[in-house]
């Protein structure tokens, strides 16, 4: 893969960056709305991530990934609520818990391969999203989903002089979650699940294991989801069945074809930039001067998925690889130019 | 013995909605290796397009007027399949995940543009007033509308068959669904083919819209999320490329959910997805399905 060389020193000044950003009140990331709106896109940018080790790393078409994201939000807001155990106790019990559903799942799964193995996740996470909304037990609020009861988590999460302790945390979660993926792709299991990608059978040849490998990626993917679930939960301050819709995994789905997969930025940036986008159209939409265009155009163009999807379709037909992929083809071009 | 034919005649006529969804998906994905996600948008541009054609046909919808609807309706969604798949599915040829990805992205527009004109609210869908009646079948006093679900699926599912049996673009999609290259290499085009699948599916879920509104009492653009869900889970327990095996997993899924929902509220889309998974680890290949080579 082609690198980019002045990445780390101009990386670290834009973490510093966005890290202290906050602290200057008078600065646009000083006030707690853009702080809200940044830290729910790092947490997308987070998830979009976790969906590229899958579909961009390892070759898997999952369409149930909400699932386990799912899991994280409605688990650690159960366990807290109740007052079961500590909030932290949630958030890895949370983690957990979506890791094990992930195994049994994927063991389930995948069985099955390619096309066929899109349609089973989405089935299943569409078992969530159906089991979320019946209220079982009376434990997750139905269409409805619970509030997080503020007296159990620590108060420098709670109101809105406090949002950007969310969006720290919500960083924190975004870097954690780069790291691992990071470390995962780079590991020579990350080699195995490329290689899987790329011709499972000469993998099969090579006598390793192949469900085994996809197994573990798509574990290590669904638990890293619901650990950002809890974050999630912190940031969204409810559990609702939303975060369980097929819709998640298929936004997490634009947002990596959008980037680019298997680079990883790629991934991140699709998220932020699709997260960002869906909020700030909806504002945009609502202003004076709006109102002017006709209701016959003006009305698709204020559902945010309109644009989303066009440029999504146009993406998969004429510029695979997304913004990432061009910024590498266009750097191999200069290249190219530069040696010749 | 009333509520159980109720509870199995209703089963059956939920089954038939499944089956117009899912037949032109097993149909796709059996002969094209498309995941189709932009079924469900053929479904809704199908329900909107019926219900244009039933309010122009004046304030008492009859029989005709709705059965004028439905054809409209599925002529409009075949269409409308053939459209995309022209303009977009050929251009992406064999590359499968690519097709799976731009259909996702049209089923975002289709959903966001009639979103924008109609709001995502339930519209009333004219239906005839027999439609509100009950017909007694054993004692059971069932739905009239249930027993139109039915009669439309049988029929498409007769249709469907004697196409596939009896022309020769059916011996060709046949012959394509057990091997797609073997056909090219007779020197068959396969792609006329691909579009009659396309429009043939496209129909069956725009005539599967029309039913759909009046099951769920309306048109919105939000009505074919479940349906295309319970589409896949049914191609993938039929079988793919399998018009009588989506019919058969169809009808059992219907049943088995109605059932299911009627001893506990709820349990029905649990018990589907356990049934889903049992397939899957007994027979992969679904029911009807042929195994891979």
């Amino acid at each position: 893969m082609l690198r980019w060389k002045y990445s780390r020193p101009l990386l670290a000044a834009l973490l510093v960056a966005l890290a202290l950003a906050p602290m200057f009140t008078s600065l646009p990331l000083g006030k707690p709305g853009l702080q809200q709106t940044l830290a729910v896109a790092f947490i997308w940018g987070a998830l979009a991530l976790t969906y590229d080790l899958l579909f961009g790393f390892t070759g898997l078409l999952s369409f149930g990934h909400a699932l386990y994201f799912a899991t994280g939000v409605y688990v650690s807001c159960i366990l807290i609520n109740h007052e079961i155990v500590s909030w932290w106790l949630a958030a890895i019990i949370a983690t957990v818990a979506s890791g094990v559903l992930a195994a049994l799942v994927g063991a389930a799964s995948l069985r099955t391969t390619g096309i066929t193995f899109a349609m089973v996740t989405l089935a299943f996470g569409e078992a969530g999203h159906v089991i979320v909304g019946r209220n079982f037990f009376n434990l997750t609020g139905g269409e409805n989903g619970i509030a997080l009861n503020a007296d159990f988590v620590p108060q420098f999460w709670i109101g809105v002089v406090n949002t950007k302790y969310i969006y720290w945390t919500a960083l924190l979660a975004l870097i954690i979650t780069y790291l691992v993926i990071w470390w995962v792709t780079e590991s020579s299991a990350g080699r195995v699940f490329a290689a899987l990608r790329d011709n499972e059978q000469r993998v099969q040849v090579l006598g390793l294991d192949t469900q085994k490998f996809k197994l573990l990626s798509f574990v290590i993917s669904g638990t890293l989801a619901g650990m950002l679930g809890f974050v999630m939960l912190i940031a969204a301050g409810s559990a609702a069945p939303r975060f369980a819709e097929s819709s998640v995994t298929i936004a997490l789905l634009l947002m990596v074809v959008i980037g680019g997969a298997v680079t990883r930025w790629g991934a991140v940036l699709g998220g932020i930039f699709y997260s960002f986008a869906s909020t700030r159209m909806q504002d945009l939409t609502q202003q004076e001067s709006f109102k002017s265009i006709p209701e016959w155009i003006g009305g698709p163009i204020a559902e945010p998925a309109l644009l989303l999807g066009l440029i999504f379709i146009f993406i998969v037909m004429f510029a695979p690889g997304g913004l990432s992929g061009a910024y590498y083809r266009l750097r191999m071009k200069a290249l190219a130019r530069k040696h010749s | 013995m009333d509520t159980f034919i109720l509870i199995g005649i209703t089963g059956i006529g939920l089954g038939a909605l499944y089956f117009l969804v899912a037949s032109g998906l097993s149909l796709i994905y059996g002969l094209m290796g498309v995941l189709n996600f932009a079924h469900g948008s053929f479904l809704t541009v199908g329900a909107f397009v019926g219900y244009w054609v039933a309010t122009r046909l004046g304030p008492e919808t009859t029989m005709t007027d709705f059965i004028l609807a439905m054809i409209v309706g599925g002529l409009a969604a075949g269409l409308f399949a053939l459209m995309i798949e022209q303009l977009l599915i050929t251009r992406l040829y064999d590359r499968h995940i690519d097709q799976a990805l731009v259909t996702v992205g049209v089923s975002l527009v289709v959903g966001a543009v009639l979103g924008g004109w109609f709001g995502n609210d339930l519209i009333m869908f004219p239906t005839p007033l027999w439609f509100l009646t009950a017909v007694n079948v054993g004692g059971a006093m069932i739905p009239a509308d249930r027993i139109v679900y039915i009669a439309t699926a049988v029929l498409l599912l007769i249709a469907n068959w004697a196409l596939l049996k009896f022309t020769r673009i059916g011996l060709i999609i046949r012959a394509g669904v057990e091997n797609r290259n073997m056909v090219n290499a007779l020197g068959i085009n396969v792609r006329r083919a691909f579009s009659t699948v396309f429009f043939l599916g496209g129909f069956a879920a725009g005539v599967g819209g029309v039913l759909v509104s009046v099951y769920s009492n309306g048109v919105s653009p939000l009505i074919a999320g479940s349906y295309l869900i319970y589409g896949f889970i049914v191609v993938v327990i039929g079988g793919m490329g399998s018009v009588p095996g989506s019919f058969l997993a169809a009808m059992l899924i219907g049943v088995i959910r109605q059932f299911a929902n009627y001893y506990v509220t709820g349990l029905g889309d649990f018990v589907v997805v356990i049934l889903l998974a049992g397939v899957l680890l007994i027979r992969p290949q679904g029911l009807l399905g042929k195994v891979r080579a």
